[in-house]
C-alpha cells in the first residue's frame, strides 16, 4: 500500500531593498561596479567606523509590510548575529531579532482556481553581504577574492508561515510576492541579478498528520520556475527515502542548476551558534504613528485592487485583468496605452487589451523581449488603437501599421501619412469603387439579387481590394446594399 | 622665557601667549620635543612622535587664533589620525594606516592644536596598566617602577611627564580616570554620547567614551568645548544642551552643592590610605560650603561583574572584524580559510585580548545567554535606577578614583580597583578623577561623577575641589626630578 503524503513548505525571502544607498552607509546599491568600487570604511569595517542608518530603508520595510497586511510594531532595533565569513566584512550582520519591523502580515494565492490565503511570520530589516570570488571567467582561482559591493545593501526578510502545500502554490506565493513588491517599487526583483533570493522549507507527512514532518531547506534557486522544479525535486526525493524505508535528515541542500537536483550541504548538528545580542551602536527608536501614516497615504494601488478595477470599472474579462496586471511593466504599460489613445478610457480598454495581450505581448514573447524593451511605446500603441476606434483607420490596415511600427518604432501617423493609409470614408468616392466592383462581379450581383445575400461578402472584398484596403468597411456594406437594392 | 617655564604652563595661558605673539608656537613645538626626547627613554609614554608633521604645522598668527591654536596635544594611539599608523597597541594592527580622521581629530585640527603624538596603551584598550600593550611598558612619572594605569597609560603619563599640556584618550571602565589618579593629572570621561566616537577603535560600544587629560579642570573644559558636539558619523552621540563647558569654572566653588559620598562598605576593599585621604577631603568639601549626603548604591556590588560581561560581550563582536582578510595582520603558511581566522587571530592577539573574547563569547553563546548577558543587562539597569535616585539626594558624587594605589609592574588590581569609574561608563555619567594629593610619595585621585548629560556640574565640582586640594599642579613628578 502506498502512503500519501502531504507536502509542507514554506518560504524565506530575501529581498534587496531599492534604495540609491546602502542601509548602513552612504555606499551606492548600483549592480555591476567594478569590484569593491562601492565600499566605504563603514561596509569595509574599517576600526572605528560606526554605522548610520538610512531612514529610507526603513521607510521601504514598512510600505512593504503595510501593503501586506501586517502590523508594524512601534519599536526598531538591530541585533547582531555573528559568525566568521569574509562576505560579511565586520564578521557580524546587524539585522532584527525581536521584534521585527513587521509582525503577521498574509498575501492571498490561487490555487486550484480558489483563493487562499497565506500567512507570513515577520518582515525584518538586515544588511546584505558581499560575494566571494573563486574563480574569474573560466579560470578556477587557487584563492579566493572578495568583493564587498553588495555587503551592507539593505535587505528585506520576508518570512512566510509553513502554509503552501504544493510546488505550484510556493510559484504562486513567489509570483505574487514579487508582483507586489514591484507594483510598491521596494525592491527591483531580479533573481537574476540576485536582488531577489529565495530559500524553501520543505517537509512531507503522511495525509492527515498533525506533526511536521523532518524539515530540508533548500538554497540556492535563482529564478522562479527554478524554485517551483526544485522543490517539486525535493518532494520526490523525500517520498522515495520514506517509502523505501529510509529516514530523512535535517539540513541544507543546495539546488544545483546543472544537474537539476538537490545535493547536501550541512546537516543540523553542525548549525551555528549566532550569538545574536542587541547593537550597540544603534538606539532603539519608535516609529511614530504619523511616520507610518504617511506612508500608509502613499500606497500605491496593488496587483489585486488593480485586478478589480479592471473587471469592474473597465468591463475588462477576468482573463484580460490577470494577465494585464501579473506584472507590473504589463499594467503600466497598458495604463500609459490607455490614455495615449486620447478616448474615454471605459470606451477603448477592450480594444487596447486586446491589442497588449494578444498582439503586443505574442510578438515580444516571439521576439524574446520583456515589455520594457519594447520597440513599440505604449503611448503608440494608444494612438493607433485610438486611431481604428475613430475610424481613421481599419483595424486590418492597424496591424500592418503596427507590423511597421515594431519594427521602425516609428509612431503610427508617421507611418500611416508616409504610406497614404488613411481610410476612405468619403461617400462619393466609396459609391464609385462599389459601382466598379458591381461591374467586375456579375456572377457574385445576380446570386444576391436573387436572395444569398452572403455573396456581398465577395464584393465588399473586390470594393476593399480596389481601396487597397483603405474603405471604411462599414461605410462600404451600407453603400452596397443601396446600390444593390 | 625658560623651556621648563614654557612647558609648565597650562593649555589656556600657552594658547593666550601663543595668540599675544609672545611665544611662536614653533617655539612651543621645538620645546615639547626636545622634553619628549628627554623623558621619554625613562617614561616611555609615546608609541610615536609626529615630529615631521609637527615641525611642519604652519605658524599661528594672532589674527585667526583660537583657543588652544598651537598647543600640543598627546593622543592615545586607538584613535584615527588619517595617513598616521593607528596600532591600538596591538600587533594585528602594527602596520595598519588610518584611512579617515576621527571626528574628534577634524575638530582639533580645525581649532589648530598641534598633534604631536601617539601614546601607549593596553592593547585594544583591555588593561589597567598599558602593560598588555604589545610594544611596551610605559613607567609612571612618579616612581619608574610603579604602573602608570591604563588603558591610557600613555596620554596620562604623558602630561604628567610634561610633555604636553593636553591629551586625548578612551574610557570604557576607567581607562582614563585611573591613570589619571596613579599619575596625577585631571582625567575626564564625559557622558556616554557627548563626544563623537567615530574613528575610536571600538571595546565596548555601549561604553566608550573619548575623554581628556590635562593638568587643570580648566584645561579639561576647554579641551572638552572644542571636542564635544553632535556628530552625524556616530548616531549614540547627542546634541550638546550646554554650550560651553569652561564658562562659569573659575567662580566655581562648594556653596550650597549637596555633595554624596559613600557609607562604608564591606565589598568594596578600600586601601586604608585612600580611605583616610577620602575622609579629610569629605571635610575639606563640607568646610568649604557643601551639604554632605551619604549613600548606599547596593548594586555597586555587582559592577565587576556586570562590567566584564558586557564589555567582554560587546568586545567579542567588535574585535571580530581583525580577521587578517582585508587589512591587518595575516598569518603566513595558511591552507584554509579557518587557518586564516585561527592563526591571524591567534598570533597577533595578545593573551589579554584573548582571554576577553572568549569570555564574551561564552555569555552570548545560546546556552549561557539567559544566565550571563541578559541578567547583566538586567542589573546594569538597576543601577541606573538606582543611580537616580541617588542623584535625587545630591547634585554630584564623591568619591575616591580607584580603592587602591598603583602597583609595581607585574603585580595584580583588585577587580574593584575601579568600581566608582566604571559605575559611569554602565550609567552613561559623566566622572572626573582631580588630583587629591600625593600618599608615600605616589598621586590620589578623587571622583566626581554627576548624572548623565549634567556634565557641567560634575566639571565645577572638580574646579571647587582643585582650589581646596592643596595640589601644586605645576610640580614636577619626583622621578623626573
Amino acid at each position: 500500500m502506498t502512503i500519501t503524503y502531504e507536502t509542507v513548505i514554506g518560504l524565506e525571502v530575501h529581498a534587496q531593498i531599492n534604495t540609491k544607498s546602502k542601509v548602513f552607509c552612504e555606499c551606492s546599491t548600483e549592480f555591476g561596479a567594478e569590484p569593491n568600487a562601492n565600499t566605504c570604511h563603514i561596509c569595509t569595517a574599517q576600526p572605528g567606523a560606526l554605522p548610520i542608518l538610512n531612514k529610507a530603508a526603513v521607510e521601504a520595510v514598512v510600505r512593504t509590510g503595510l501593503a501586506l497586511n501586517f502590523t508594524i510594531n512601534s519599536v526598531c532595533m538591530f541585533s547582531r548575529k555573528q559568525y566568521f565569513y569574509p562576505d560579511i566584512s565586520k564578521n557580524y550582520q546587524i539585522t532584527q531579532f525581536e521584534p521585527p519591523l513587521c509582525s503577521k502580515g498574509r498575501l492571498d494565492i490561487i490555487s486550484d482556481g480558489k483563493t487562499k490565503n497565506i500567512n507570513i511570520t515577520r518582515i525584518h530589516l538586515e544588511e546584505d553581504a558581499g560575494k566571494l570570488v573563486h574563480d574569474i571567467g573560466a579560470c578556477k582561482l587557487d584563492y579566493s577574492l572578495v568583493d564587498l559591493n553588495r555587503a551592507g545593501i539593505g535587505l528585506m526578510e520576508i518570512v512566510s508561515e509553513p502554509e503552501m502545500n504544493s510546488p505550484e502554490e510556493a510559484y504562486q506565493y513567489l509570483s505574487e510576492l514579487k508582483n507586489a513588491l514591484e507594483y510598491l517599487g521596494t525592491c527591483e526583483c531580479s533573481m537574476e541579478e540576485g536582488r531577489l533570493r529565495c530559500d524553501a522549507n520543505v517537509s512531507i507527512r503522511p495525509a492527515g498528520q498533525k506533526e511536521f514532518g523532518t524539515r530540508v531547506e533548500i538554497k540556492n534557486m535563482n529564478s522562479l520556475s527554478g524554485v517551483r522544479e526544485a522543490i517539486t525535486y525535493e518532494v520526490e526525493r523525500q517520498k522515495e527515502i520514506l517509502n523505501s524505508g529510509g529516514t530523512l535528515v535535517q539540513e541544507t541542500r543546495l539546488w544545483d542548476t546543472e544537474e537539476r537536483v538537490t545535493k547536501s550541504m550541512r546537516s543540523k548538528e553542525s548549525a551555528a551558534d549566532y550569538r545574536y545580542f542587541p547593537e550597540p551602536d544603534l538606539a532603539p527608536f519608535n516609529l511614530s504613528q504619523n511616520f507610518i501614516d504617511d506612508i500608509a497615504k502613499t500606497l500605491p494601488e496593488l496587483p489585486q485592487a488593480k485586478k478589480l478595477r479592471f473587471i469592474t470599472d473597465l468591463g475588462l474579462s477576468d482573463y484580460d485583468a490577470q494577465v494585464l496586471t501579473a506584472s507590473k511593466p504589463v499594467s503600466d504599460f497598458y495604463e500609459t496605452a490607455l490614455s495615449g489613445t486620447g478616448i474615454q478610457a471605459d470606451k477603448v480598454a477592450k480594444p487596447v487589451a486586446n491589442w497588449v495581450t494578444t498582439e503586443l505581448l505574442g510578438k515580444l514573447n516571439a521576439a524574446g523581449l520583456e515589455i520594457q524593451a519594447s520597440p513599440v511605446a505604449p503611448e503608440n500603441l494608444g494612438k493607433l488603437v485610438g486611431l481604428v476606434v475613430n475610424g481613421t483607420i481599419s483595424g486590418k490596415i492597424a496591424k500592418g501599421v503596427f507590423e511597421e511600427m515594431f519594427t521602425s518604432g516609428k509612431c503610427p501617423e508617421v507611418i500611416i501619412k508616409e504610406k497614404g493609409l488613411v481610410q476612405i470614408s468619403d461617400e462619393g468616392a466609396i459609391a464609385e469603387l462599389c459601382k466598379q466592383a458591381i461591374e467586375s462581379m456579375p456572377k457574385a450581383v445576380e446570386q444576391y439579387k436573387a436572395g444569398k445575400t452572403a455573396a456581398i461578402g465577395a464584393i465588399v472584398g473586390a470594393v476593399m481590394k480596389l481601396s487597397k484596403g483603405q474603405a471604411n468597411p462599414q461605410a462600404v456594406n451600407k453603400i452596397l446594399a443601396d446600390l444593390l437594392k | 622665557m625658560k623651556d621648563i617655564d614654557i612647558l609648565k604652563l597650562t593649555a589656556v595661558e600657552l594658547s593666550a601667549k601663543i595668540c599675544s605673539g609672545e611665544i611662536s608656537n614653533d617655539k612651543v613645538t621645538q620645546t615639547c620635543l626636545n622634553h619628549i626626547k628627554e623623558v621619554e627613554p625613562k617614561i616611555k609614554a609615546y608609541q610615536l612622535v609626529l615630529e615631521n608633521g609637527a615641525l611642519a604645522q604652519p605658524k599661528v598668527s594672532g589674527e585667526k587664533c583660537s583657543s588652544l591654536a598651537g598647543v600640543p596635544i598627546a593622543i592615545k594611539d586607538n584613535i584615527m589620525i588619517k595617513n598616521h599608523p593607528v596600532t591600538a597597541c596591538s600587533k594585528m594592527l602594527e602596520n595598519y594606516i588610518a584611512p579617515y580622521n576621527a571626528t574628534v581629530i577634524e575638530k582639533l585640527k580645525n581649532a589648530g592644536t598641534l598633534l604631536i603624538g601617539k601614546t601607549n596603551m593596553d592593547e585594544l584598550a583591555m588593561g589597567s596598566s598599558t602593560e598588555t600593550s604589545a610594544f611596551m611598558r610605559t613607567n609612571n612619572p612618579w616612581d619608574l617602577s610603579l604602573i602608570p594605569g591604563g588603558s591610557s597609560g600613555g596620554s596620562a603619563a604623558a602630561v604628567a611627564a610634561f610633555t604636553v599640556p593636553l591629551a586625548l584618550g578612551t574610557d570604557t571602565g576607567g581607562s582614563i580616570r585611573q591613570p589619571a589618579a596613579f599619575c596625577g593629572v585631571v582625567g575626564f570621561k564625559p557622558s556616554y554620547g557627548l563626544v563623537s566616537r567615530f574613528g575610536a577603535v571600538a571595546l565596548a560600544s555601549s561604553l566608550d567614551q573619548i575623554g581628556t587629560f590635562s593638568r587643570t579642570v580648566k584645561d579639561t573644559a576647554v579641551l572638552f568645548d572644542i571636542i564635544a558636539g553632535a556628530d552625524y558619523k556616530d548616531p549614540m552621540c547627542e546634541p550638546l544642551e550646554n554650550p560651553s563647558f569652561s564658562q562659569g569654572l573659575d567662580e566655581a566653588n562648594f556653596k550650597g552643592l549637596k555633595v554624596g559620598v559613600f557609607k562604608d562598605v564591606d565589598y568594596i576593599k578600600l586601601d586604608p590610605e585612600i580611605k583616610k585621604a577620602y575622609k579629610e577631603n569629605i571635610q575639606k568639601i563640607k568646610d568649604s560650603g557643601a551639604e554632605i549626603v551619604e549613600l548606599e548604591i547596593p548594586s555597586y556590588q555587582y559592577i565587576p561583574a556586570i562590567y566584564k560581561i558586557i564589555m567582554c560581550a560587546e568586545a567579542s563582536a567588535n574585535l571580530a572584524k581583525f580577521d587578517g582578510i582585508r587589512y591587518g595582520y595575516r598569518a603566513k603558511n595558511v591552507r584554509n580559510l579557518t587557518e586564516i581566522f585561527e592563526k591571524s587571530r591567534g598570533e597577533a592577539l595578545g593573551r589579554e585580548v584573548k582571554e576577553r573574547i572568549l569570555f564574551g563569547t561564552f555569555v552570548l553563546s545560546a546556552k549561557n545567554y539567559h544566565n550571563y548577558f541578559d541578567k547583566a543587562q538586567r542589573a546594569r539597569t538597576v543601577l541606573i535606577n538606582e543611580t537616580k535616585e541617588a542623584f535625587k539626594k545630591c547634585n554630584v558624587l564623591f568619591t575616591p578614583t580607584t580603592t587602591q594605589m598603583p602597583t609595581r609592574s607585574g603585580a595584580e588590581l583588585s577587580e574593584y580597583c575601579d568600581v566608582f569609574s566604571t559605575a559611569s561608563n554602565l550609567t552613561g555619567a559623566s566622572g572626573i578623577s582631580v588630583p587629591a594629593g600625593l600618599l608615600g610619595g605616589v598621586p590620589v585621585g578623587m571622583h566626581f561623577s554627576a548624572p548623565r548629560l549634567k556634565d557641567a556640574d560634575a566639571l565645577k565640582a572638580a574646579a571647587a575641589f582643585e582650589k581646596i586640594s592643596g595640589w601644586d599642579s605645576s610640580k614636577l613628578p619626583s622621578a623626573l626630578g
